[in-house]
This record gives C-alpha cells, structure tokens and sequence, in this order.
C-alpha cells in the first residue's frame, strides 16, 4: 500500500486561482476540528477532502472560503465561492432569483442577474423551472440551481460542501456525472467535501483523507484516471479501494 | 332724533345696569368659550335640565359651548377637574368633602340634585322593607366607605348590631349582586335610576331612602370647580353657565316630555320608558323646597350638619380652623358677590 | 364540522338554563335575546361597531410600523438591544386599565388615546416576533451570503427580513387578536361612542342583551382581524420554510 503525503511547511507557490493550506488548526473553545492540516490544490485542480463526520471538512472549507481565520498555520486562497451543504436556497426566492443570487449581491441590477442566470438554465436542465420555489423542485434540482448560483459568483475556487449528501443512491449518481460534466464544461479549483470514497474517485484529481475529530491528515492519494470515469472501472475500483483502506487503518 | 336720545341712553344704562354683577349673564355677538362638563355618570334622566339648556339654545346664548363627557367611573370627574382637563365636574357632596380633604382645592358651585339618592335596595318579595330585618343579613356596598358608614348609621338607628349584618364589596355592581342573590339588599343604588330600572323590569324592588333612616339629608350630585378656575373669566363662564341650566331645568318642569325627548335625542342608547318614569320620580329633588331659593341652591345648614355626620364617622381628618368653605352659591341665578351667604366658615 | 355541532349544543345549554329560570335574564341573556338584540339595536351598535374598528385600525397599523422599527433596531445594534429590551417588556407589565384613565387624562376623549392604547398593547407582540424571527435564520444560508461579501444591509434586506416574515405574521396575528382589549379600555375611560362604551352604558340600564350583543360584535371584529392577517399570510409567505438547523 503506496500513500504519497505532502509534507507540510512546503512553500507557497503562486497560487493564481488556487489554493493552499499549510498546517492549519482551528479550534472552536475545547474543541479541536483541524490539527495541523496541509493541502494544495492547483489552479483548475478537483481536490476531493474525505473524512468521517465531524472531522472537520466543513471548517477547512470555511478557511478556505475566508468565513474563519486559522489559529495555526496558514490558508492562502484565491477568491473562492462556497455551497453550503444544504444548498443554502432561500425559499421564498425562485429557482432563477436564487441562481441570479450572487450576481444581485454583487450589486448587479435585477433584470441582468436574472438573464445571466437564465442564460444557463437549459445547460443544467432547468428549462421550465424558473419561476418554481425551492420546495418545489427535486433534490437534485435543487443543487443543481445551487451549483450554478455558486458558478456565477464568478471566483476561481469552488467549495462545494457534501453537495449530495441528502440525496438519495439514484439521484446521487445521476448528480456526479453530471458535476463531472459541468466542470469540464466550466473547470475551476475545486474543493469537493464529501464522506463517499466514491464519489471523489470518480471526480476527484487527488482525494485528502481526514482523521475523526481533531481533523489530521490521513494520507493524500493521486487519481491520475482519466475523464469521463464509471464506477465499475477497474481503476476506480481499485482505487476506491486503496483509499478505503487508508481510512480503514486509521480507526 | 335728538329728542329721543336721552331716552335711549337711558334705557341703555338701565339694561347695562341690570343684574347686580359686574359682568354679564349673555354674550356678545356670536363668540362662545368652550366649557367641558363631566357627568356623574352615563347620562340620564338626572341630566335632564343640561341636555334641555343645550338642545333650546341656552348655553349658546349665554356664550358657551358646552360639552358633556361621559367618565365610566365615579372617581374620575373630581380627579379631572382638579388637574384642569375639565372646567366643571359633577359629583357627590360626599367626594367632594373627602377630596377637599386630601387637599384638592375644589368647590361646589351648586347643586344637581336636592337631596339623597342613594338608597336601601332589596328585590322581591323577600325584600327588606324596613331596617330591622337586616340583622344577619349580607348587605352589599360599591366599597366606598361612606357607603358603609351608611349601614353602620342607619343599624344604629334601627338598634340592630352591626356585627351581625356581613357587608359585601360588590363593586359597582349593586344590581347585579342582588339579581344573582349574592346579597340580601344594597346601598348605593339610586332609588330614581336603578330603583325605576328595577320596577321596570318586574323586579319589584323594595326602596327605602337613606335620609328617612338616620342618615342627614345631602345633595346626592354638585357641580365642581376648581377654586383654581375661578377668575374673572372663569367666574363669568361658570355663572352663565349655571343660569342657562336653571333655565334648562325649569323648562323640564313646565314641560317633562320634552325632558324625556331631548335627553333621548342626544343619547339614543336610552330606554324612554325607563327615562320618563325616572324623570317622573327626580323632578321634585331637582328644586329646593324653600321656593324663595333658587335652582341649585346648596344649604349651608345642611351641609354643615352633614360634614359634622362625617367626622363623627371617621371619613374626614379632624377639622383645621381657617379651612375654607366646601360650597358657593354665587353663581346661581339671581345669587352674586354681593347677595346671600357664601357658605361655611 | 363537529366544532361547529360543539358550539350548537353549547348554545342550546345557553339558552335552556335562562329559559328555565336557573339564571335571571338580566345577568345573562339567552342567546336568541342577544341575537335580538343585535338585530332590532343594529342603529346604535353599527356606527359603534365603525368607530371601535376606526380605533382599532389605526392602532395596529401604528403598532405595526412602531414594533417593525423596533424589533430591526433591537437586531442590528446591540446597544438598541440593551437600552430598548427592558423597556419594551416593561411596557406590557403594567396592566391596561390601570394606564388607560392616564393616557385619557393626557391626550383627551379623542380618537388619539384609543389608538395609542391599542398601539401600545399590540406593538409588543410585533417587535419581539420579529426580532426571534430576524435571529433565527437558516445557518447555511447565512454562510453563503457572508462568503459572497454581503453587506449588513443586504443580509438584512435579503435573508434576515423575508426569512422574518412568517414569524412577524404570528406577531401580527397575536395584536390583531388583542387589539380589541386596547380599544375598549380607551373606550372606558372617556369616549362617548364604540362598541366599549355601548357595552358600559347598555349595562348601565340593565340593557344587559345589549351588552352581550356589544361584546359579540367585539369577538367577531377580534377574529375578522386576525383571519384577515392570517389570508394576507397565506398570500404573502407562499413558500415551504425549511426545516433546517437555526443559527443566530
């Protein structure tokens, strides 16, 4: 079993629409969510972070995203976009007003918001939906306005929080073919929170395993497989795998 | 022209001459002071007199325009009257002393009503027809301790212990109290208002007036002032004002239906019924007896036996010598500054 | 349905025990009297039916903008929060009857003490809902807007105030309920016209059905006044809230 780690301290590179994060903790009073965590993610660069519940993967996308300062170490990141990880819909907003969310609080007027957002609907398969509220769109539609919304906050660095998490096998699926897809499409640098070995195999340049509670870093595995990628490949499957068993031995 | 001039100076300077005050009893041209009077109570039949000044012009011809305000307690003319929202209070001889008593500088300026009219009520055939039979009875009171200092006067007089009749606070709900048979009689009830109401509605009520049971003849409603308020323009509207009510009350007396119709027409909320058997029964106690006095007239006599009824009953503070008098009569009709006593002390 | 069965049967108890003498008439009317009594006195209790809602109208439109203002401010600086909270809850301790003869004493026999009374029991309400409902917004959403650089105005205009919205609807609904309360001891302590004063002076003459009729045009006006906010609810917060762990 083969583990590459990048040891921390390493010198910032230009960080031009990337992102790196240099053996950062964070504590919230006695409780410790991040110890000492190290990760680089390149421009356009799709940097999927595992870990169990609690390990603190929210925390370090918060770092990331500027929502919180470390309190050791260092996070130097490009401009980066956050989705939440219940998509942070508003629901009294329609799915177009909510997309069009990021323009209108960078100070876009109304009707330009609306079309820019308009203008990708048919992309994301929303054609039709609008004028619909949240609660009235499926799961996967609804992160599917989120995503975009996240998209025309207009930064070079995604963070993209358990973005399937509360969808069902099905929909979850059908959702990281489509992400897959979508960053071709749009790549930016991504930072891709999730608890499915899966899922950040299959979209994942590099995938950081996270310890329980306080969040270490377990190991960093390299997925050099090529686009597009299907789960009953024999490399993600092996893979998966690795990866799993890299968590697994840290129990 | 010329001829005829010295005549009409003359006539002139006996018109300017008439009435012994220095002011005038009507107005000049058109021009009215307001004058805000709170009743006793909701308006009835005891108003009569006002709503008939007001309705035939009186109070605009003695250059006023008066407004009746309606209080929904019995605490709250004097109070208002002392702090000046209102120019003239209607209220009970009784709060008026006790309120003088607590150092509100208020006066009464004449009399509504003539005598008592509060009474000793009890419903039907079980009621209580004379004194006596109150002994271990339960006798309810609006909680005002001169009410309760009634009952203990009026036992007295009957020779029952008082330690034997349990008394009730029921509020201002007298009525209703004896209706539900909380209580075997009241006191407090008005036996022209809630007494007629009563009789009206088949309830046969047993009355019995208090001044027939021990207790010294009042004036049940006064008009107050603030001594405050009595300046010369003061002095002047309240004046008119009273002379313009007289007028309304004798126009009630000569013509009662009328009374009934004026007081229906500003109050429409009134049963006729009701108001013209209750101004049937209150016109005698809105004139004094002796005819040679005038309307409102307050005796100072009677006053001054009533005040020393209060003092041996505890509701007042020991008498301070120099105190001035509770009562003026002066701004009654044909009364003035240089006419008649002025009251007490 | 059976809620309405519920208050038939209610009211044929009513009307039996005063039918059979068990309760004197004059304490409390049978209902067919009440309802007889509405009808043959709708002359003098309809423009008193217009003049307590006038009252109340205003009231709560001033109770709606004082406690808007109110709970925002209390929300956005935290030294409003400190100076007005004590004050604001203090207002509602002091119960009504004992300052409506002040507020007449003050302002007169007008229109102006009904609807400062009204104002002042209903604008509580209002405030604190809001200002919970301003607090308790979605968490994530609140992330999202801080990591997009909102400013506090535009989290303010944006997320705090339509995510309020259903909370300062219950606010509104509470004062449109108790409104009436305000109006009536206004009414009490010096008026000459409303329902409040129909009430008094009807119980003054033993007009006792009256009374009851008064007191049911009230009842009826209260519930108008909320089922009134409660469509202009449904009209205005037609969305799902989400179920979804609160921040503050």
């Amino acid at each position: 079993m083969q583990t590459e780690v990048e040891a921390p301290g390493v010198e910032p590179r230009d960080v031009a629409g990337g992102v790196t994060v240099a053996a950062v903790g964070k504590a919230f009073g006695p409780v410790r969510a991040l110890d000492g965590v190290s990760l680089r993610a390149a421009p356009r660069e799709v940097v999927a972070v595992v870990g169990p519940s609690g390990c603190g993967k929210s925390t370090l996308l918060e770092l990331v995203c500027g929502l919180a300062e470390p309190d050791a170490g260092a996070v130097e990141a490009a401009p980066a976009a956050l989705m939440p990880q219940r998509d942070g819909l508003l629901p009294w907003l329609s799915a177009l007003d909510n997309a069009a969310l990021a323009l209108r609080v960078a100070g876009v007027g109304k009707a330009a918001a609306r079309a820019a957002a308009h203008a990708h609907f048919a992309a994301f398969g929303l054609e039709g939906f609008e004028r619909s509220r949240p609660h009235e769109l499926s799961g996967g539609m609804r992160q599917r306005v989120a995503f975009l919304r996240t998209l025309l906050a207009g930064r070079p660095v995604l963070c993209l929080d358990e973005p399937f998490g509360a969808l069902d096998a099905l929909t979850r699926a059908q959702m990281q073919r489509w992400l897959a897809d979508a960053l071709g499409r749009e790549p930016r640098t991504v930072l891709l929170v999730t608890h499915d070995v899966e899922e950040a195999v299959l979209l994942a340049d590099r995938i950081v395993l996270l310890s329980p509670r306080p969040g270490r870093v377990i190991a960093t595995v390299d997925v050099p497989l090529e686009r597009p990628r299907h789960r009953t490949d024999a490399d993600v499957v092996a893979l998966r795998e690795r990866a799993l068993t890299a968590l697994g031995g840290e129990a | 022209m010329t001829r005829r001039l010295p005549l009409l100076l003359a006539l002139v300077a006996l018109l300017a001459g008439c009435g012994a005050k220095s002011d005038t009893t009507t107005a000049g041209s058109g021009h009215t002071e307001p004058l805000t009077v709170m009743l006793d109570w909701f308006p009835n039949a005891d108003h009569a007199g006002l709503y008939a000044a007001q309705a035939s012009g009186e109070y605009e011809r003695a250059g006023l325009d008066v407004k009746f305000v309606t209080p929904s307690d019995a605490a709250t003319p004097l109070k208002l009257v002392e702090a000046g929202r209102v120019d003239l209070a209607i209220s009970y001889e009784p709060d008026v002393m006790l309120a003088r008593d607590q150092g509100a500088d208020v006066v009464a300026v004449g009399a509504l009503v003539q005598k008592p009219l509060t009474a000793l009520m009890s419903l039907g055939d079980k009621g209580v027809t004379r004194p006596q039979q109150l002994a271990g009875r339960t006798v309810g009171t609006a909680g005002i301790p001169y009410q309760s200092a009634y009952l203990k006067t009026i036992l007295r007089r009957a020779g029952v212990d008082p330690g034997s009749v349990k008394e009730v606070n029921v509020g201002f709900k007298l009525v209703q109290a004896m209706l539900a048979k909380k209580v075997d009689a009241t006191i407090g009830a008005f036996w022209n208002v809630e007494g007629i109401q009563l009789q009206q509605a088949g309830r046969k009520p047993r009355i019995e007036r208090i001044e027939d049971l021990g207790v010294p003849s009042y004036d049940e409603l006064v008009f107050a002032a603030r001594r405050k308020d009595l300046d010369e323009a003061g002095a002047s509207r309240i004046r008119r004002f009273m002379q313009a009510t007289a007028r309304g009350f004798q126009l009630v007396r000569r013509d009662p239906a009328k009374g009934v119709d004026v007081l229906l027409k500003a109050n429409p909320d009134l049963d006729r019924a009701q108001t013209a058997a209750s101004l049937r029964a209150t016109l005698p106690a809105f004139f004094p007896e002796d005819r040679a006095r005038p309307w409102g007239w307050q005796d100072p006599a009677q006053w001054s036996a009533y005040e020393h009824w209060m003092r041996s009953s505890n509701l007042l503070k020991p008498l301070v010598r120099g105190e001035r008098a509770p009562l003026t009569n002066e701004f009654l009709p044909g009364e003035g500054l240089d006419q008649g006593t002025s009251g007490l002390g | 349905m059976s809620a309405a069965l519920i208050v038939l049967a209610g009211l044929a108890g009513w009307e039996a025990i005063v039918r059979l003498g068990l309760v004197d008439d004059l304490i409390l009317p049978a209902p067919t009297q009440v309802a007889d009594s509405l009808w043959t006195d709708r002359g003098l209790l309809a423009p008193d039916l217009a003049t307590t809602t006038w009252e109340v109208l205003l009231g709560l439109a001033a109770a709606i903008a004082a406690g808007a203002l109110l709970g925002i401010a209390m929300h956005v600086s935290p030294r409003a929060r400190d100076a007005l909270r004590p004050l604001v809850i203090g207002s509602q301790a002091v119960p009504v009857p004992v300052i409506a003869p002040l507020v007449v004493l003050v302002l007169g026999f007008g229109l102006a003490p009904k609807v400062l009374l009204v104002a002042l029991v209903c604008f509580f309400p209002v405030a604190i809902n809001l200002y919970d409902g301003l607090r308790d917004t979605d968490a994530d959403a609140r992330k999202l807007l801080r990591s997009l650089d909102a400013t506090r105005w535009q989290t303010l205009r944006m997320l705090e105030l339509p995510s309020a919205l259903p909370a300062a609807f219950t606010g509104m609904k509470i004062a449109a309920a108790v409104a009436v309360i305000g109006a009536v001891f206004g009414e009490w302590s010096g008026s000459d016209a409303g329902l409040g004063h129909s009430l008094l002076t009807a119980n003054g003459q033993l007009a006792t059905a009256r009374a009851f009729a008064a007191t049911v045009l009230l009842f009826l006006l209260a519930v108008a006044l909320y089922g009134a906010f409660a469509l202009l609810e449904r009209r205005v917060v037609d969305w799902t809230p989400r179920s979804t762990p609160r921040s503050r």
